[in-house]
């Protein structure tokens, strides 16, 4: 006869006072939940992450009569006289931060950008064809983490290029990092209340089970039980039919959670830089999803199932000692 | 040692009468004693108070060397109770659990060697003349059957303190000889052992000090008559 099966002859019947269904068909549909909420949280932080270290780093130059000769800068030095006044810009832009990368958009990239509004007849055009259409050069420049291009930046090109215009995206990425962490917030209020949730339907059970075994426990007190041994006895009881719903809520979340990562996998493959195409083709079935999967959100998924339980365990041993308090 | 001084006890703190007033008197370690008075009295009460299933309203207890008072640690009652065996009146058996497994619970509780629970199972059930019915559950035996589960239960693992409320209500009259005998070797051996009962024919058979209670206030504290 084992010590593990011997201890559990006690009269406490636990698979008959919590019974598998209730508590574990909650939990799995609070572990479904908690799975979206937190795959929403992690979107929410990654976009967040992305808006930030992208769009605030980034400085959109616009040159207009690009090929016109560059005047000479207030400061008194003479630009080569063959210069155009993209060149003199681009040169101009050595006083931005070390590590920064210019890049001047090349006709057909502008071709490209602009292509839904003017038509493909752009493509291949050069500002210096007769019929063409006057462009502005523009120049990509992205700066590295954490650093700002100089205040006087705008003042600075102007001197040699006079209507240059400079756009900063960086309130345009404080308001959408504001929003990515309001988002991000809600999503832990969400996770937070579907904690609770499951602590409340965790007390209501156990509650229910220590009324149902009131006497039982009450000899079982007489006879010598500590309050830790009753406790835990209900807390594992709880904290593995937790588990066991907390698994099972994860695993059926992972359905809309694939197909929303489907859905999503063309932008996210297109940002980091890898063709669609080529992330959809190369995985298949389960690879397709583990490889989709960001990995924060795939530790947070394996972490659900252990967190119900934990909640479940703590709950209970909370529930269940403060009951045996009245007794002595 | 049991020793109990102006001891107050009452079911709710509201209750204009106390369950058991004012008690006060002592049983050395090893000693016997009756406990006696008309229903209602206040017998289980004071079994229960012995058995720390609560404590005093008022007064002074102390219960095998321990004092016993709300300032004590909640761990201090658990190694208490676990010297102590009780049998209550209505057995209070678990339900769906064997005799053996139901004799066994103070020792598993213990986390006694599970050889040393066999042993001590299989000479106990022997005892009580229930060796049959090892495997049975508990809720088919007879009263008396159950009764002496409850005893086996009791005093399996040796306690200090033998508390036993009515215990030869569902006992013939030579198993409630036998129950006595062994209750009186026990004692010799040390055992604390207070027993309630309106068995007269019991007490004349077993000479000893006893306890008399009404209404919840101790009358005498002698041998009584014979």
């Amino acid at each position: 006869m084992s010590r593990r099966s011997t201890r559990r002859r006690d009269g406490l019947s636990l698979s008959e006072t919590l019974p598998d269904r209730g508590l574990f068909a909650l939990v799995a549909m609070v572990g479904f939940l908690a799975a979206l909420t937190l795959a929403g949280a992690c979107g929410a932080r990654a976009l967040s992450a992305r808006w930030a270290g992208g769009a605030a780093q980034l400085v959109v130059i616009q040159v207009p009569q690009p090929d016109q000769p560059a005047r000479q800068a207030s400061g008194g030095v003479q630009a080569p006289g063959e210069q155009s006044r993209a060149d003199a810009v681009q040169a101009a832009l050595v006083s931005l931060p070390a590590g920064s990368i210019v890049h001047r958009l090349s006709a057909q990239e502008l071709g490209n950008l602009l292509e839904p509004w003017l038509g493909s007849g752009l493509k291949g055009q050069t500002a210096t064809s007769p019929s063409a259409m006057p462009l502005p050069a523009v120049l990509r420049v992205e700066l590295p983490d954490s650093t700002l291009p100089p205040a006087t930046l705008e003042q600075d090109l102007s001197a040699v290029a006079p209507g240059v215009i400079v756009e900063r995206n960086s309130l345009w990425s404080t308001r959408l990092h504001a929003l990515a962490n309001s988002l991000l917030a809600c999503a832990g209020l969400a996770l937070l209340s579907v904690c609770g949730v499951a602590t409340l339907i965790t007390g209501l059970t156990t509650r229910a089970g220590l009324a149902s075994r009131r006497d039982v426990i009450t000899t079982l007190h007489g006879l010598g039980a500590s309050d830790g041994y009753i406790a835990g006895r209900f807390a594992r009881r709880t904290a593995s039919l937790a588990f066991g719903g907390g698994l099972t809520g994860t695993v059926l979340a992972c359905v809309p959670l694939f197909a929303l990562l489907q859905i999503t996998a063309p932008f996210t493959a297109e940002a980091d830089g890898v063709p669609a195409t080529a992330t959809q083709n190369s995985l298949t079935g389960q690879d397709a999803f583990l490889g989709s999967m960001p990995s924060d959100l795939l530790i947070g998924l394996g972490c659900l199932p252990l967190a119900a339980a934990l909640i479940c365990w703590l709950t209970t041993q909370l529930i269940v000692r403060l009951w045996l308090r009245r007794l002595p | 040692m049991i020793h109990l001084d102006t001891v107050s006890w009452r079911r709710a703190r509201k209750d204009p009468a106390p369950v058991l007033s004012r008690l006060s008197f002592s049983v050395p370690q090893g000693g016997f004693r009756w406990l006696l008075g008309p229903s209602g009295a206040g017998k289980s009460s004071l079994l229960s108070l012995l058995h720390v299933e609560t404590l005093p309203t008022s007064g002074r207890m102390v219960v095998l060397g321990q004092p016993v008072n709300d300032e004590q640690k909640r761990a201090t009652f658990v190694m208490l109770r676990r010297r102590i065996g009780m049998i209550h009146q209505d057995f209070r058996l678990m339900p769906g659990l064997s005799v053996a497994d139901n004799i066994a619970l103070p020792m598993r509780l213990q986390n006694r060697p599970e050889d040393e629970i066999r042993d001590e199972i299989r000479s106990i059930l022997k005892w009580v003349g229930l060796s049959e019915y090892h495997d049975a559950p508990a809720e088919r035996l007879s009263g008396g059957e159950q009764q002496r589960t409850a005893i086996a239960r009791a005093i399996i693992h040796r306690p200090g303190l033998i508390l036993a409320d009515e215990p030869t209500n569902a006992l013939e009259e030579s198993q409630a000889h036998r129950l006595l005998d062994m209750f009186a070797e026990l004692s010799a051996m040390g055992s604390t052992v207070i027993v309630a009962t309106h068995n007269e024919a019991l007490v004349r058979r077993l000479p000893h000090p006893a306890l008399f209670l009404e209404r919840g206030h101790l009358v005498s504290d002698e041998t009584p008559p014979l």
